[in-house]
């Protein structure tokens, strides 16, 4: 028996996951993204924004070690620790992840896999729109014409948060009640911790700033301090940079994913399917220089689109070596006989979809 | 994934919080499909269907996006500890979530019983205080009657329930009112439903 949340791939889905990492792969590529490999062991750090939830290991020495949980920290380590801090980086990556949780659900697994990119060493409204362009185009060859971007401004929230001068716990519960959109215990907590005026009715104003581009012009009505002003400048400018034909939703009331999250953070939907099939923003600071990226879950995606059904089977079963090697210099995926048994191959063939048989003298009849 | 071919799925909690629901839905304009026979499982009226669900259930559909909105107690989220949006107090089905014990008792308290593990683990953990907490599914008052724990966490309404058993209820834990949860991604890409709803559901005022 497997552990629960890990699954045998079996093979028309194994061949599926593989086809759509090598496009993803392959499109991250024409963007000029490297790819990086990472070590799925990590040295166990509390400080890890997914420290709880990571599987743990101890090592020969008594150490503990923690498995690869996350992609954005591992990357960001990578970059300090190799010191890839003199120019912009653009990395891609592709890997399997585990978390502890028990909660597994419908595209929740406790070992999965991850396909992503990293732009590592600079900060600029232009990135940003790249990296949601790159994401569109991620969705588009995962043939899901449905999905949405939609994009966030987690740090809008901050430094409206930060205007109120509350201490971090209060504001901890104020971004949580922002984030789950909880608008009656957000006016209770705001009331409770005495926020009033501009302040208070800014915050109180966000978890219903989704939707189209009118939000945007509805947040700018805010009574807004001037560092949230900015934070919604530097917004228009990454949508200014999109693509016309890339409509995405906003939702402003977007408030932490992850807390290191600094610009921007974006999230893909499809309809019909009730998680995130991706995730990503912008960190700033995480490896001491400009940073953003975002990652796709395979799992999510191939569950949104629905499993192939069909076995993709081999053109031909060819009855010897020197006939295989011929048909498959034409390009036909083809099988060899283990038999000269012909019934035997006839009911393999049959059993694997397989419509050819050839030998030396040409097709045998199936 | 969400239930196919309807516009809306609602999961709501069978019971007395069911009925209630259909009311406030009523006063927001939106006539949810009625019920065809004490054996359905679910009802559909080409736009909108409506799952009949056991309350703990309810953030499960949801979070899962099988179901759009749904109308659920808060003390069942706050058990439940799932990543939903919870945009509209109902005001209905009010309750309290309380450390309850005998009342002659101030030991301390080593083990608690309840029907709120998640909840009750997760206060303590707050506190600071360290106890085991044993997971029941009913009667848990019971529990403190009988010492199989030193305390209980649970609902209390009027507490005419408690004071029949002779019990206190020594501290309000969290305050609970059924709340109206949405899916993320159906939020977003049904905006044009739900968001009008949540705005005219704001405005109802249902007792229980």
């Amino acid at each position: 028996m497997i552990p629960e949340g890990t699954r045998y791939h079996l093979p028309p889905e194994a061949a599926a996951r593989l086809v759509l990492l090598e496009r993803w792969r392959s499109l991250f590529n024409s963007w000029g993204y490297d790819p990086v490999e990472l070590p799925a062991l990590e040295g166990f750090d509390p400080g890890h924004p997914l420290a709880e939830r990571a599987f743990k290991l101890v090592d020969k020495s008594g150490r503990v070690l923690a498995l690869r949980s996350e992609f954005t920290t591992a990357v960001m380590r990578m970059v300090a620790s190799e010191r890839l801090q003199d120019r912009l980086y653009r990395f891609q990556y592709a890997g399997k992840l585990w978390l502890r949780d028990s909660e597994v659900g419908l595209g929740r697994m406790r070992e999965f896999v991850q396909a992503g990119v990293e732009a590592v060493g600079a900060s600029s409204p232009r990135l940003d729109a790249e990296l949601l362009e790159l994401a569109w185009e991620a969705l588009r060859a995962a043939e899901l014409p449905g999905a949405r971007l939609e994009v966030g401004m987690p740090a809008l929230v901050a430094d409206l948060l930060a205007a109120t001068g509350l201490e971090e716990r209060q504001r901890a519960r104020l971004r949580a009640a922002i984030e789950r959109k909880n608008t009656p215990e957000l006016a209770e907590l705001l009331e409770a911790s005495a926020v009033t005026g501009d302040v208070a009715r800014a915050i109180l104003a966000l978890p219903d700033l989704y939707g189209g581009p009118e939000v945007l012009a509805a947040a700018r009505r805010l009574p807004l301090g001037e560092a949230a002003r900015r934070d919604l400048d530097w917004l228009d400018e990454v949508l200014n940079a999109l693509p016309a034909e890339l409509e995405v939703l906003l939702d402003l009331g977007l408030a932490r994913a992850y807390d290191y999250y600094s610009g921007i953070h974006f999230r893909a939907y499809t309809p019909d399917f009730g998680l995130p099939l991706l995730g990503g923003g912008r960190y700033d600071g995480a490896a001491g220089v400009g940073a953003a990226g975002f990652a796709l879950g395979l799992e999510r995606v191939l569950e949104a689109r629905g499993l192939p059904r069909e076995l993709n089977a081999p053109d031909v079963l060819a009855c010897d070596a020197e006939t295989a090697r011929s048909l498959r210099a034409q390009g036909l995926r083809v099988e060899l006989a283990w038999t000269d048994d012909p019934d035997e191959l006839r009911a393999y063939a049959r059993a694997r979809g397989i419509g050819r048989i050839v030998g030396p003298q040409g097709e045998v009849e199936p | 994934m969400s239930f196919a071919g309807f516009e809306l799925t609602v999961a709501l909690p069978k019971g007395r919080m069911m009925a209630s629901a259909y009311r406030a839905f009523a006063a927001a304009g939106v006539e949810l499909p009625a019920a065809r026979g004490e054996r359905d499982l679910w009802h559909g009226d080409g736009k909108l269907a409506v799952l009949e669900l056991r309350g703990a259930d309810v953030p499960t559909y949801v979070d899962l996006g099988i179901a759009d909105v749904g109308v659920v107690g808060r003390d069942v989220l706050l058990e439940a500890g799932r990543n939903l949006y919870e945009p509209v107090d109902l005001g209905f089905g009010v309750c309290r979530l309380s450390l309850i014990r005998r009342p002659d008792d101030d030991a301390p308290i080593r083990r608690i019983a309840s029907k709120y593990p998640r909840f009750t683990q997760a206060w303590l953990r707050r506190r600071g205080q360290v106890a085991d907490v044993v997971k029941l599914h009913g009667n848990v008052e019971l529990a403190a009657l009988v010492g199989l724990a030193d305390a209980v966490v649970d609902v209390v309404q009027t507490g005419s329930t408690l004071r029949a058993a002779g019990l206190v209820e020594v501290e309000v834990l969290a305050r609970s009112s059924a709340r109206l949860v949405v899916n993320p991604s159906a939020l977003k890409l049904k905006r044009e439903l739900i968001h009008p709803l949540i705005e005219k559901l704001r405005q109802v005022k249902i007792n229980d």
